[in-house]
């Protein structure tokens, strides 16, 4: 009989380690649901109508409600992506197409992706400097411009990689038939990679929907209702900033329920594109 | 003959534009540290980066102004979140990758990345309301009581736990940062060659000595990346930390002290900076995170493609 | 008997950067018949089809050297008009390759692309064009559809249509059932038989059984190098060098 005791202590010692991480993933999921629920049910109770109706009463006046963030978010945030999708797309296809193989373009790869995580404040402070006090107050478009340079590496990187997957085979078959390349690109390749190309956007919407600190002092806020792109204007994710730090418990329950819409919003664009990135492009 | 002029402007055009909003990145990146530079320069001259680096001064009466509480503080938030975070991270992957059923793998895989989908400022939203009372009125008393009469460690757990301090924030940042580190690892892992396990299975040793001995030496790379990663990550986050930090600007001392990261001072004060050298100490501030945070995600991404080649 | 002929290839050499991938080859290709390349993986015959149509330009570090005379003119001179050449020289490709779009436009792309815009003339090169590609039939009620919902068979010949309505005078197959099911390639074998009275063929191919049974003319290349060329009766069962002897026989694959 040989001695079990050396294998004993493996399998133990394996036993803990496995155990710590499923435990680690417990522990995850755990903070994922606790956050999450807490949210829900935070936000729940402070859901009304006259949240997305009107707009904010003088402070320490219990109702009104957040309308002017909400239409100032998705101002801001549709201006942004205005601006960032044709030059993400763009820097993408040069990035995949004429770009292709060239020691540059591997260059700006890497420097796009490592611009995907740059602190976003410092963004804020680029525009700050850039726009806002050249021209001596905030300003909506600075907030957006702010987003869209966030949103621009986000599109590129995505784009890039759809359009690799489209086989050479197809650029092949249109050059046969006498297209010129930028005809190849515009009407067969980026056909071919349009649902990669949308799911990277809604990627791009959902980093940026929840934003705050580039928007701290750019486009800054506003207590009112405002359509002026060259004024401040209020945001969604500012104004939690502000109501969660305020003194009321009135503006506290706002700012749950102005959380739960955005971490909604956000989570939902998240699954979408998760689920239909993986499906990737076209079925064969 | 018509028809391939105009065509070759046609091309010539697009060609072109795609490379300028290519360059558009590389292109603002340097307009970022340029502008930074620019106005950080009053600073810059005044205060001389070094003596701005060690300074602990941040006076806005007197117009002096230092770095260090703020250098100190974003470090020891980042270490401790890196700290708290990173294990988790890991076995997570390792969780997903070995340990999971096949129909869980997806699912918990999914989960975890949604914390990182989630904004920061509902992080903060959620540090404050929620997390931060718990910490100050039940574990962070807790963790005094059992640690604080130790030596050394004692130090650590000095002051009035009141839930606005570093662990709390370090707690919050770690929760944020577990997806990233997660998900290069996991996918790391991934990449073990499978016939190299099996074979050590075949061996008899166990899950975890295959996975100790073949899977991991593989991933080292990419886990080294993940680290890199969530540090930077770690380095800018302002919202989350914001809530929670207490505004302090002192070199913590204990967990429990109150203090102040580079991100968060931009936060609060930067729309109040009324004189030119406040605002300028605060570009430097902001130019030295920059470099920092830069430097650290280069390196991700070059560990990350030197694992890659191979 | 020169007057039959469609292009004329003389002294064709081609480079991948210092490489030389083909050796001095000279052939013709005679009007509405089949061409067929033969032989052995890696011997040239995909480089040298595609110089006909110069798909090299797509890739840098090329280099022709020789003559391809086609309507009177060298089409490997610099200033060649690539666009007018390959409307004239098209290709299919071993793998379908349909546009990710509707069947219609599919065919009708290259027609859009040479500035046929009205909607009466589309139709009508379609249609044309499909039936002539033996797929009428069977797709127009659903012209509309998306291309990809075809099985391969069809799609390659959804590809053949796409290129034969721009009226092309000649046509280059790339190993073209390479990727298909038998009686799909029974189909296309017959297709391109029957094309051949509008259009010259050249087809590459590395099953010798399909090369004797459709085309008129075949060419045995190995290691870049022409080494027979002749009637593909004649060359299958009395060739005139060893090697095309020995690789007809399967001495070597």
């Amino acid at each position: 009989m040989r001695r079990n005791n050396g294998k004993k202590i493996r399998k133990t010692i394996g036993f803990v380690a496995l155990t710590f991480c499923s435990l680690a993933a417990g522990l995850g999921l755990f903070w994922l649901i606790f956050i999450l629920g807490d949210v829900l049910r935070q936000g729940f109770g402070a859901l009304n109508v006259a949240l997305f109706f009107q707009d904010p009463f003088p402070p320490g006046e219990e109702g009104g409600g957040l309308r002017h963030a909400f239409v100032g978010q998705l101002l801001i945030t549709s201006t942004a992506v205005l601006i960032a999708l044709p030059i993400g797309i763009l820097g993408g296809t040069y990035l995949a197409e004429y770009g292709r193989g060239k020691r540059i373009s591997h260059f700006l790869s890497i420097l796009t992706d490592t611009f995907v995580s740059i602190p976003s404040i410092i963004v804020g402070t680029f525009i700050y400097a850039l726009c806002v006090k050249p021209l001596g107050h905030f300003s909506a478009w600075a907030g957006s411009l702010a987003l869209a340079i966030i949103m621009v590496p986000i599109i590129s990187r995505t784009t890039e990689t759809m359009l690799s997957l489209v086989p050479w085979t197809m650029r092949e078959a249109a050059f046969a038939l006498g297209a010129p390349y930028y005809k190849v690109i515009v009407q067969v390749v980026y056909r071919g990679a349009l649902r990669g190309i949308f799911t990277g956007t809604l990627l791009s919407l959902a980093r940026v929907a929840g934003e705050t600190a580039p928007l701290l002092f750019t486009s800054f806020n506003n207590s009112f209702f405002s359509l002026k792109m060259g004024e401040a204007m209020a945001s969604l994710t500012v104004s939690i900033y502000q109501y969660a730090l305020g003194p009321y418990s009135d503006w506290h329950d706002k700012a749950w329920a102005a959380s739960l819409i955005i971490t909604a919003t956000v989570l939902l664009l998240t699954i979408i594109g998760k689920i239909v990135l993986p499906g990737g492009k076209s079925k064969r | 003959m018509k028809r391939g002029r105009k065509e070759g402007i046609a091309e010539r055009v697009f060609a072109a534009s795609t490379l300028i909003a290519a360059l558009a990145m590389p292109f603002v990146i340097a307009a970022i540290f340029y502008t930074l530079w620019q106005a950080a320069y009053p600073a810059m001259e005044k205060f001389s980066v070094g003596h701005f680096l060690i300074s602990t001064d941040w006076d806005p009466v007197r117009d002096s102004f230092g770095a260090l509480p703020n250098i100190s503080g974003t470090l020891v938030i980042t270490f401790l979140s890196l700290v708290f975070s990173l294990p988790l991270s890991l076995g997570i992957a390792i969780f997903v990758t070995e340990i999971a059923p096949n129909p869980l793998k997806g699912i918990v895989a999914t989960a975890i990345d949604l914390l990182a989908a989630i904004p920061s400022v509902v992080y903060g939203m959620w540090g404050l309301f929620t997390l931060s009372p718990l910490m100050g009125s039940y574990i962070e008393p807790a963790l005094k009581s059992i640690f604080a009469p130790l030596p050394v460690i004692g130090l650590l757990f000095e002051g009035t736990p009141r839930g606005l301090d570093i662990l709390t924030a370090s707690v919050i940042l770690s929760i944020m940062l577990i997806p990233y580190a997660a998900s290069i690892t996991r996918e790391s892992l991934l990449m073990a060659p499978s016939m190299v396990k099996e074979a050590a299975y075949s061996l008899g040793a166990t899950k975890w000595e295959v996975i100790k001995g073949v899977a991991l030496p593989h991933a080292k790379v990419g886990i080294l990346s993940g680290i890199f990663l969530s540090l930077g990550r770690a380095l800018g986050e302002t919202m989350a930390v914001a809530f929670v930090l207490g505004n302090n600007h002192r070199i913590p001392t204990s967990l429990f002290s109150a203090a102040s990261t580079i991100t968060v001072t931009l936060a609060n004060e930067f729309t109040e900076a009324d004189k030119e050298i406040y605002l300028s100490s605060l570009f430097l501030l902001a130019l030295i995170l920059f470099v920092i945070s830069f430097f650290s995600l280069i390196i991700a991404k070059f560990l990350l493609l030197k694992e890659r080649e191979r | 008997m020169t007057s039959d002929i469609e292009i004329n290839v003389k002294e064709l050499s081609f480079y991948y950067g210092r490489f030389q991938a083909l050796f001095s080859i000279t052939f013709p290709v005679y009007r509405h018949k089949v061409t067929a390349l033969i032989g052995p993986s890696g011997c040239g015959k995909t480089t040298l089809l595609r110089c006909l149509n110069r798909m090299h330009d797509l890739y840098p570090h090329h280099r022709y050297g020789g003559e391809i005379i086609y309507r009177g003119v060298n089409i490997l001179a610099n200033n060649i008009d690539l666009i007018e050449l390959r409307s004239k020289i098209g290709m299919v490709f071993q793998k379908p390759t349909p546009f990710p779009m509707s069947i219609f436009d599919n065919v009708a792309y290259g027609l859009r692309l040479n500035g046929i815009k009205k909607k009466n003339d589309l139709e009508g090169r379609v249609e044309q064009a499909l039936i002539q590609a033996a797929l009428w039939e069977e797709v127009k009620d659903k012209l509309k559809h998306s291309a990809l919902e075809l099985s391969g068979g069809q799609q390659q010949r959804l590809v053949i249509a796409r290129a034969l309505a721009v009226e092309p005078e000649v046509l280059l197959f790339d190993e073209p059932t390479s990727a298909l099911d038998p009686i799909s390639t029974t189909k296309i074998e017959d297709l391109i038989t029957s094309l051949k009275e509008e259009v010259s063929i050249v087809i590459v191919t590395h099953n010798m059984q399909q090369a004797a049974r459709i085309s008129d003319w075949t060419g045995f290349l190995m290691n870049g190098r022409l080494v027979e060329f002749s009637e593909t009766a004649k060359l299958f069962t009395n060739p005139r060098e060893k090697l095309t002897e020995e690789y007809i026989t399967g001495r070597f694959g």
